[in-house]
């Protein structure tokens, strides 16, 4: 349903992920049931829901724009990603990630999508991987490009420090310097979690035998820090959790907000195995700062994400102060959508069938209370 | 991810020829949250009743075509081939004799390459009835 609200609800049809893979759901009944739960906005992966990408017929366009009318809504964005490892043994060139870039620019404007959300460099922080994704020099080339087919390019910052990082702002400036106003950033919620998530701890003791008390005591102190204001002692609370004799799968699940924990002997993670692991070099910005950023960068943000993993028994969000978060970007004057993005699927589904349609139901209720619609 | 569902129950069997049989195929689903081209595969490793299948008889179906298993792990193999979110990936291995018809107790491990999260490698252990 179309509004003229400054701020308008859209659906990440990749929180639909679940229907999609087990085939309850196809491209068209995701699209019904995001209309369904109030959205006006659909965001799609080309890489998942497109069945023809990346050769997509004009006649499967035609299907699309009527799915558009039918369900009244509009696209919203597609999805960039950045496949720079493609061989084990040999990687894409610069011109080669430039030229995907073209492609999904292209396939954007066939969609009638005003942006694609690209994977750049500093996409989960600015040290995090061993192999380059999209970065500056390669966005300083699509630029023109995106100019020419009037197509955002949405750096989506899914990192601790928020769109105020300082390194992020070279591609705002270069949008100015450039006179392409064509690149800009995305906000996405992920940045405002502050305790663990009830879906991962869900996960945790789902795949891999986890003690869900041990977990769930550790995220009662993170909440009990957030709510008081005050940094959590961590190695206070590594000590706590050590008298509790958690075991190695525990302690695994642990490692991400315990760094001091006690490791299984020779465990190394997935992500220092892959020579990154850049989440953690930096600390994370306070939440009054990263909230301060938000309202600060807000009427400049292209597009957001309303990243959720779990909704409690009261309707919120577990793990993020959504009232906070709506605050700022209504205070700093955001024109745009946002977006559900539900991420709890592919980290509760180990324990069962997750209701994605249901959450995103909830989610887009949240959204419309928070905005006074409701 | 989806690492119990990547070995699919649906469309294990022998496969013939002549009225005879030549080999047997099974079906995977991707082990992320998107679709990936098939040069990005790092590893379909299976083992049945405790015998890891020979890599040189592992062909992999796709979309009507069918590649060789050890062609698709080569450098410069097409990047927009692409295994899509949910599809069934069918591997027929050719060992000139088929499968028992039954259940056989499997080990899949499937390993795929993305671009901004470590490759993931995946296991599904189960026991799986082939026609």
């Amino acid at each position: 349903m179309k509004t003229n609200y400054d701020i308008k609800l859209g659906v990440s049809l990749y929180s639909y992920q679940d229907n999609y893979y087990f085939h309850r759901y196809d491209i068209e009944g995701c699209i019904a049931a995001a209309a369904g739960a109030g959205a006006e906005g659909i965001e799609v992966f080309s890489d998942a829901m497109i069945p023809e990408w990346p050769y997509v017929s004009d006649a499967w366009i035609d299907k699309w724009n009527a799915w558009m009318y039918r369900y009244d809504v509009n696209p919203v964005c597609l999805d960039h990603f950045s496949d720079r490892q493609m061989w084990h043994d040999k990687e894409l060139t610069d011109d080669e990630m430039f030229e995907r870039g073209v492609m999904y620019i292209k396939l954007a404007k066939r969609l009638g999508c005003p942006a694609i959300r690209v994977l750049h460099e500093e996409h989960t922080s600015e040290h995090a991987m061993n192999c380059r994704l999209t970065d500056y020099g390669i966005i300083e080339r699509l630029l023109p490009i995106a100019a020419e087919n009037e197509i955002m390019l949405s750096l989506e910052v899914h990192t601790q420090d928020g769109v105020g990082a300082d390194y992020q702002q070279k591609y705002i400036e270069l949008a100015e310097k450039t006179g392409m106003p064509y690149v800009g950033l995305q906000a996405d919620f992920s940045t405002f979690s502050y305790c663990m998530s009830t879906a991962d701890i869900v996960n945790a003791v789902a795949s891999t035998g986890a003690e869900k008390e041990i977990l769930m005591a550790a995220r009662e102190e993170q909440r009990k820090a957030y709510f008081g204001g005050y940094e959590m002692d961590r190695e206070a609370v590594a000590a706590e959790i050590e008298k509790m004799h958690p075991s190695d799968a525990t302690r695994i699940a642990l490692a991400r907000i315990l760094p001091n924990i006690k490791m299984p002997e020779g465990y190394v993670s997935p992500w220092a195995r892959m020579g990154g692991g850049g989440r953690a070099r930096r600390p994370k910005p306070s939440f009054e700062k990263l909230y301060s950023d938000l309202e600060q960068w807000a009427s400049k943000l292209v597009y957001v994400h309303g990243k959720f993993y779990d909704i409690d028994e009261n309707g919120q969000v577990d793990d993020m102060d959504y009232p906070r978060i709506f605050k700022a970007l209504v205070d700093g004057g955001y024109k745009g959508y946002i977006s559900s993005e539900f991420e709890g699927n592919r980290r509760m589904n180990m324990a069962g069938w997750c209701d994605e349609i249901e959450y995103v139901r909830k989610h887009q209720k949240l959204m419309r209370t928070l905005l006074g619609r409701e | 991810m989806y690492d119990k569902h990547i070995l699919s129950d649906a469309g294990a069997r022998s496969v013939w020829e002549n009225g005879k049989k030549y080999g047997y195929q099974f079906n995977l689903t991707i082990n992320y949250y998107r679709g990936l081209p098939l040069c990005c595969v790092d590893q379909i490793t299976m083992i049945i009743d405790g015998e890891q299948v020979p890599y040189e008889q592992m062909y992999v179906q796709h979309r009507g075509r069918e590649y060789a298993y050890l062609d698709i792990l080569k450098s410069d193999f097409p990047t927009d081939f692409y295994w899509l979110f949910g599809e069934y990936l069918t591997v027929v291995v050719k060992n000139g004799k088929g499968i028992e018809q039954g259940i056989h107790h499997c080990k899949l491990t499937l390993g795929t390459r993305r671009s901004y999260t470590p490759t993931m490698v995946s296991v599904c252990e189960k026991d799986v009835t082939f026609a």
